[in-house]
């Protein structure tokens, strides 16, 4: 492995390998180790189930987890604030914690807690007590409060936006609601859903698309530039396998963008209806008025699961979505098709009651999916599991990759937050505490 | 394939020595298996792997006394091998859920006994990896931490105790030191009062031992005048002045110096008691305290050591002269003396008082009367025994002889008139009958060797008087062990005559050899302890074949009890023959009967014991008897009925 290691170096040295690719390999060997890190603790204040993790996305630093007993709290991961020189484990123990002592603090548990993503001067908070928070981490002061119909489920705000800075939340209530934070008021009201709603997600290719998952097993996609949904993802439109690498396609377009679209067009028809092609260029607008799946009643019922829609994760590219269901069934949604790609994923069971935060690597080759009290990682396209992490003695609720330093960093209802990091290196290894581990058999 | 095969075959070995291991009702696990297990699995990663997979199977077995092996194997394992370590942490969730039984829909299987201490054990074992090795591997920690501070399960806190204990050590310690150093400032104080009082005890006593020997002199020179008139023929004799000299120098109490002795007695006692005791406590204090300026305490050591010596001589100067007070091993040896018919041994001869010993035994039959007297009462006072030397040493040797060989004879009422001659009236007994049976002869007369047949002297055999010798083999805590026992001291081995050290005199006693062997001694040891190692042998062989017959026996017994228990089943359950009867085939097979009924005892732990409650419900609730009881309760009411109205149809 080593000396495979030292090639790549040598032909990243010489020009033959790039950047990109050097970079890429050496994470995806990283990533291939990862295991229950023995040298990174994460002491969590916490004296509830943890619910959700994040790691902000400007500096790739500070992690935020939300718990059941109404706090909140901030880590540095990197800068260790106890290191046991002798033991060789860094503690990290929260900067900052909002809980119930605080005067502002929320009422129930908090089900999110995510960083503004710009910077990470601001964080928001859904709870149970029916409230959004918008909070300065400096001063750790309620800054804006909403007030919602119901429950908190699960808020998102988009990595893409430059032009909005919308809080989309799931509650109990039918409606998805998209909180203004620049106005203090709701921007959006998105009705369109059976039941309460347990997930959402911004798109990762289009800051106006957003994603809800509910408890009336749907997953619709809206535009939050116009009203309504414009697609229900339908469990029973399967296609085999992904679309071909964009790089072939777009070779395929130049040389003959009419036949392809004449196929996609005759595939669409095949499969019972056309898809919109997310934020494409505007100039098709009246036919997707005309086409708009949510008008059509049919379209309408369609379910995703047998059962709530728990979790939502689309890919870093934006174009495939994975969602987890009460059901137990993992599904690797097609978004331009619309359709189930009938990826099999091996999962034995998940948890049904609360919503689950999936992961991704950042080349979305693996995922990591809360499987009661495991973490299990599947090859994205596959299905296949590729590994077990076991560590948490109750169920899991929430994963969170850290793309910058390759961790894995997993919350669970034992309140622990733990860390899987890539196995150090043996130089690492060289100096650590004075007690080695190894084997002491009677002579 | 033929190396992976091979791999599979030593697998193999491992797991069965694993199955086997864990197939028992034993509290532990067989010591002899659980070697094999750690030497096989010790050269050997592949086995270590087979190991770990079989021993996680095996925790998952529905049967608690299972587990229980199985997590003692673990541990083994466990605190030895890294790899094992590294194999069994990954699953540690699993086992811990396997063994704590944490999970309420996964509790402990069934014997509940054993399920507890599984439980505990299991907890004892998970606090002791997390203190050995919970830094390196986190999932310890973490399943340390979620049992303790989730779960709130009682860890038996090993360390915690063990750094307490400390602790409290610590702090008695330094709380001993603080009383030692107020003692020393104490003392310090009044050292001079100290010292004071009892040199004025020591010097009354001077004072009192002075009066006394200035009052002896004139007596002693008195028996010296008479000794020299005396002629000493034998070495015995003159063993005897010697002894009457050294007694005669010594003082006795009499009606004149009765208030010296006792004033004398008096300081006596205050010096044993009081002051011996507090210069001996004292001393300790001085030895144990720690202070910065040594040298206070060194020189009042050095004055209580001195007074400590002075103490002592003076103590034994009153002793010499008579004042006794709590020395009842004194008198112990008076009357071991005295009765003179112990086995003597060497340590005796060689005390003082065996002159003394031989003395008693020439008693003259002059002094029989006396001395038969006053035999058991130990108190002939000393100065009538130095009468009777006086009377002694002037018998010739001769008859003292013959007193030697003459019989000792028991006193009684017959020897008022021992070789007399008289005759007795037979009817002058102080009654006047008055011839009422007849005439009556007055001159009636008992001749002699009448009288002498009547009385003659019946002599009850008795045993001899044999006193037990103590043990006297040296203890740990110091002192000889006191023991008596006929041969064998239960701790010692056989009793042997030892010096005043304990110390056997015997060498040769292969039991107690010491190290510190004569050349000669060799041999003759080696000799002994070829002729022991024999004995031992056969010994073992024997009792081999013993344990093997009894090992037959118990099977025969449990085969008996087996059937029987089958047999009693089948009546009660009354099945049809033919099922038990193919029950009776198998047991036939002694082979198989051995590893069944292992099993069965395995299984018999799960098995509820049946009460006598629990049988009787069985009778009285089973469907039959209910159907039964229905029908004549039915028939019951038909009958009164039928008698109520006879003539009805």
């Amino acid at each position: 492995m080593h000396t495979h290691m030292w090639k790549q170096i040598r032909d990243r040295e010489t020009g033959k390998l790039h950047a990109n690719h050097f970079s890429n390999r050496v994470k995806s060997n990283r990533i291939s180790q990862l295991q229950l890190s023995n040298h990174k603790d994460i002491i969590s204040p916490h004296k509830g189930a943890i619910n959700s993790l994040q790691i902000d996305s400007t500096e790739g630093r500070y992690l935020l987890s939300a718990a059941s007993d109404a706090s909140v709290a901030v880590y540095d991961v990197q800068r260790p604030t106890v290191s046991e020189a002798a033991a060789a484990i860094s503690k990290h123990t929260s900067i900052l914690v909002v809980d119930k002592q605080h005067q502002h603090a929320h009422k129930y548990a908090v089900s999110t807690a995510i960083w503004y993503p710009i910077d990470t001067g601001l964080f928001v908070t859904g709870s149970y007590d029916h409230h959004v928070n918008v909070w300065d981490t400096n001063t750790t002061q309620v800054v804006v409060n909403f007030k919602m119909p119901g429950k908190v489920h699960r808020i998102a705000m988009s990595n893409l936006s430059t032009s909005h800075m919308l809080i989309a939340t799931g509650t109990e209530d039918v409606q998805v609601r998209l909180c203004d934070i620049a106005s203090g008021a709701f921007a959006h009201t998105l009705s369109g859903h059976r039941d309460g709603i347990m997930t959402v997600e911004w798109s990762n290719s289009s800051e106006w698309v957003l994603v809800t998952g509910g408890c009336d097993g749907a997953i619709r996609f809206w535009d939050i530039r116009r009203a309504g949904c414009f697609q229900v993802l339908d469990q029973s439109r399967t296609q085999l396998g992904r679309r071909p690498p964009i790089l072939k396609r777009s070779m395929i377009t130049k040389d003959s963008s009419t036949k392809l679209r004449a196929a996609q067009k005759k595939h669409a028809n095949g499969s019972g209806s056309r898809q919109l092609p997310i934020g494409r260029v505007p100039s098709k607008g009246p036919m997707k008025q005309r086409l708009h799946p949510g008008m059509l009643s049919t379209q309408d019922r369609a379910t995703a699961h047998y059962g709530a829609v728990t979790g939502l994760k689309d890919t870093e590219d934006g174009m495939y979505l994975l969602s987890a269901g009460s059901d137990s069934r993992l599904r690797l949604w097609d978004i331009e098709s619309g359709c189930d790609t009938l990826v099999n994923f091996e999962t034995v069971r998940l948890q049904i009651n609360k919503p689950l935060q999936l992961a991704t690597t950042q080349d979305s080759t693996l995922v990591f999916i809360p499987c009661m009290r495991s973490v299990k990682v599947f090859d994205m396209w596959s299905g296949n599991t590729y590994s077990i992490l076991r560590g948490h003695y109750e169920c899991v609720n929430s994963c969170w990759f850290n793309q910058q330093d390759q961790e894995l960093y997993t919350g669970g209802n034992d309140r622990q937050i733990l860390v899987w990091s890539p196995a150090r290196s043996i130089a690492d290894e060289m100096d650590e505490g004075p007690a080695e581990d190894q084997d002491n058999w009677s002579s | 394939m033929g190396a992976e095969e091979g791999a599979h075959g030593k697998g193999r070995k491992v797991v069965s020595l694993i199955e086997k291991a864990t197939n028992s009702t034993a509290p532990e696990v067989d010591p002899r298996l659980l070697k094999a297990i750690k030497t096989v699995v010790r050269y050997s990663d592949s086995e270590l792997r087979f190991a770990t997979q079989t021993l996680m199977d095996i925790m998952k077995r529905d049967h608690s006394q299972v587990r229980y092996l199985a997590l003692l194997i673990i541990d083994e394992l466990f605190m030895r091998s890294k790899l094992f370590r590294t194999l069994v942490v990954d699953h540690l969730d699993q086992l811990l859920t396997l063994s704590v039984g944490f999970r309420r829909h996964l509790p402990l299987p069934a014997p509940p006994a054993v399920a507890s201490v599984l439980r505990s054990r299991a907890i004892e074992f998970l606090e002791k990896w997390n203190v050995t090795f919970g830094v390196h591997y986190r999932q310890l920690r973490l399943g340390y931490d979620y049992l303790k501070n989730t779960l709130r399960l009682q860890f038996p806190n090993i360390q915690a105790n063990v750094e307490r204990i400390h602790q409290e050590r610590r702090e008695r310690e330094r709380r001993s030191k603080e009383i030692l150093l107020r003692k020393y400032e104490s003392l310090k104080e009044n050292s001079s009062s100290i010292k004071g009082g009892i040199l004025t005890t020591m010097d009354e006593i001077d004072e009192c031992l002075e009066i006394l020997h200035a009052k002896q002199e004139s007596v002693s020179d008195y028996i010296l005048d008479n000794e020299e008139h005396g002629d000493f023929r034998s070495l015995e004799l003159q063993q005897l002045r010697l002894e009457a000299l050294k007694e005669g120098e010594k003082v006795y109490e009499n009606s004149d110096n009765t208030v010296v002795f006792d004033t004398l007695r008096e300081l006596y006692k205050l010096l044993v008691t009081k002051h011996f005791v507090s210069i001996k406590e004292w001393i300790s204090v001085l030895v144990r305290v720690e202070v910065a300026d040594n040298r206070f305490r060194d020189s009042i050591l050095k004055e209580f050591i001195d007074i400590r010596n002075r103490l002592k001589s003076i103590k034994n100067k009153c002793e010499e002269a008579g004042c006794s007070l709590q020395n009842s091993s004194k008198h112990d040896e008076e009357d071991f003396w005295e009765e003179g018919n112990v086995v003597s041994m060497e340590i005796l001869s060689s005390s003082p008082n065996s002159p003394n010993k031989h003395l008693g035994e020439a008693s003259t039959s002059h002094e029989m009367n006396n001395d038969n007297l006053g035999l058991h009462n130990t108190s002939s006072s000393d100065t009538d025994s130095l009468l009777d030397k006086e009377h002694k040493t002037e018998s010739n040797s001769q008859r003292s002889k013959l007193i030697a060989e003459a019989p000792a004879v028991r006193w009684s009422s017959y020897l008022d008139n021992w070789g007399s001659k008289r005759v007795f009236m037979a009817n002058q007994r102080g009654l006047e009958l008055e011839s009422h049976w007849g005439r009556v002869d007055e001159d009636a007369v008992i001749p002699a060797d009448k009288i002498a047949e009547l009385n003659v002297h019946a002599m009850p055999y008795e045993e001899k008087e044999f006193e037990i010798q103590p043990c006297l083999a040296p203890l740990r805590k110091g002192g000889l062990c006191q023991r008596r026992d006929l041969k064998i001291c239960p701790f010692h081995g056989p009793i042997i005559p030892r010096d005043d050290e304990g110390r056997p005199l015997n060498q040769s006693s292969s039991e107690n050899m010491s190290m510190d062997l004569r050349t000669d001694l060799v041999e003759q040891l080696s000799k002994q302890a070829v002729k022991n190692v024999c004995e031992r042998d056969q010994e073992v062989a024997k009792k081999r074949e013993i344990d093997k017959r009894l090992l037959k026996r118990a099977k025969l017994a449990k085969i008996r009890e087996h059937n029987e228990a089958v047999l009693r089943d089948a009546a009660l359950a009354s099945t049809s023959r033919s099922a038990t009867l193919g029950e009776d085939e198998e047991v036939g097979n002694a082979d198989k009967l051995f590893v069944r009924d292992n099993k069965q005892s395995l299984a018999s732990m799960l098995r509820k014991k049946v009460t006598s409650k629990d049988r009787i419900a069985q009778k009285l609730l089973s469907s039959r008897a209910r159907v039964t009881a229905d029908r004549q309760q039915v028939s019951c009411e038909d009958f009164k009925y039928r008698d109520a109205f006879p003539n009805q149809w």
